[in-house]
């Protein structure tokens, strides 16, 4: 019989980020959400929120799209399937790592 | 974690450090924080519930039943659309009580929907509401065809409080979209109230309280029918406005 997996075998390298977490996070939590909820809300600079935003969206995690509100430019973001899929999988083996560590405490 | 870690990968296999458990508490805890700020953000289900409310305020004329027999039936409304929507006396202003709900139903769907767009847009959120549009266009055609065909139960219709049954059934959506626990408990309140109202004429309770209408308030009977499932509505509105008021001045 084989050992089970390592819990940690199941962290994706892209979404094993603590704000590319968060990105995914909150955009599982809504239709939609812009960049600037999505800057304000993981205190990131626009730059660095850029760079996590390509990153996901090359990995097939995000859309990314641009829109006008007036003559106001917006930028939204909307978790694809996979995302939802890698999001899942991360907390899922995250929640394992700790339980694990629970049952290996002594008494 | 730092950036640089989180960065970096994350490790393979092997025992669980104490780094490694700090660090998966850690993006849990943030998980948690983020999923309870954004729904927190996006909640905004206090307008279709007072809403709603009022527009069945509104439909109190339309529940007076006549003081004599006779009188007009409306202008011209089929039978099935009467029975499905209005209940079946026909006397009086009741003739256009299933007017009044085709036009409240269809304007108050309209108005949440284009209220949920509106603050998606301020808050940089955007709550998937087309599912309570498209249920309540759903269930109101539906109403019309199982009318039509006369097999809506007539215990169900004849108080003429169906619609309630139809705004029910769009709390149950919108909970479901803005991943309420509150809403949903709003909405098994409010669905539980409907029945009542479509089902039990709610007078016999206030009359075994003490209310015993004179004559020439009979012709009220019929309101604590509306108003039970309204002051649901209000209530539970009010009470979410304030909440969620409460909350985004705290964040």
């Amino acid at each position: 019989m084989s050992a089970p997996e390592h819990p940690t075998n199941g962290l994706d390298e892209t979404v094993h980020q603590r704000h590319r977490l968060g990105i995914l996070t909150i955009a599982a939590e809504a239709e939609s959400a812009d960049f600037g909820y999505l800057r304000d809300a993981l205190g990131l600079t626009p730059g660095n929120l850029s760079r996590h935003l390509t990153v996901l969206e090359e990995a097939g995690l995000i859309q990314v799209w641009k829109g006008y509100e007036g003559r106001r430019p917006r930028t939204w973001v909307r978790i694809t399937g996979d995302g939802r899929s890698a999001l899942a999988a991360e907390i899922a083996a995250l929640t394992e790592l700790l339980r694990r560590h629970e049952q290996a405490k002594p008494g | 974690m730092s950036e640089q870690n989180a960065g970096s990968g994350p490790a393979r296999e092997g025992p669980d450090s104490g780094a490694q458990v700090t660090e998966a508490a850690t993006l849990l805890s943030d998980v948690r924080r983020l999923r309870r700020q954004t729904r927190s953000a996006r909640h905004a289900y206090w307008l279709p519930l007072v809403l709603f409310g009022i527009l069945t305020c509104a439909s109190v004329p339309f529940y007076i039943r006549p003081l004599q027999p006779g009188g007009t039936g409306g202008f011209g409304v089929p039978a099935f659309y009467v029975r499905g929507f209005g209940g079946f006396t026909g006397q009086g202003w009741r003739g256009y009580l299933a007017l009044y709900w085709l036009v409240a139903i269809a304007a108050g769907l309209t108005l949440t929907f284009l209220w949920y767009r509106r603050h998606g847009r301020q808050v940089g959120l955007v709550t998937p509401a087309r599912g309570f549009l498209t249920t309540g266009v759903v269930v109101s055609l539906l109403t019309l065809v199982l009318s039509a065909v006369g097999v809506l139960p007539g215990d169900l219709t004849i108080r003429g409080t169906l619609p309630f049954l139809i705004i029910a059934a769009g709390l149950w959506t919108l909970a479901r979209a803005e991943r309420s626990r509150a809403l949903t408990v709003v909405a098994a309140i409010y669905t539980a109230t409907a029945l009542v109202a479509s089902l039990y004429n709610i007078e016999n309770v206030l009359f075994r309280l003490g209310w015993h209408p004179a004559p020439d308030q009979w012709q009220l009977t019929s309101l604590p029918n509306v108003l039970l499932p309204a002051l649901v509505l209000l209530a539970a509105g009010l009470a979410a406005y304030m909440a969620q008021r409460r909350t985004r001045r705290t964040a």
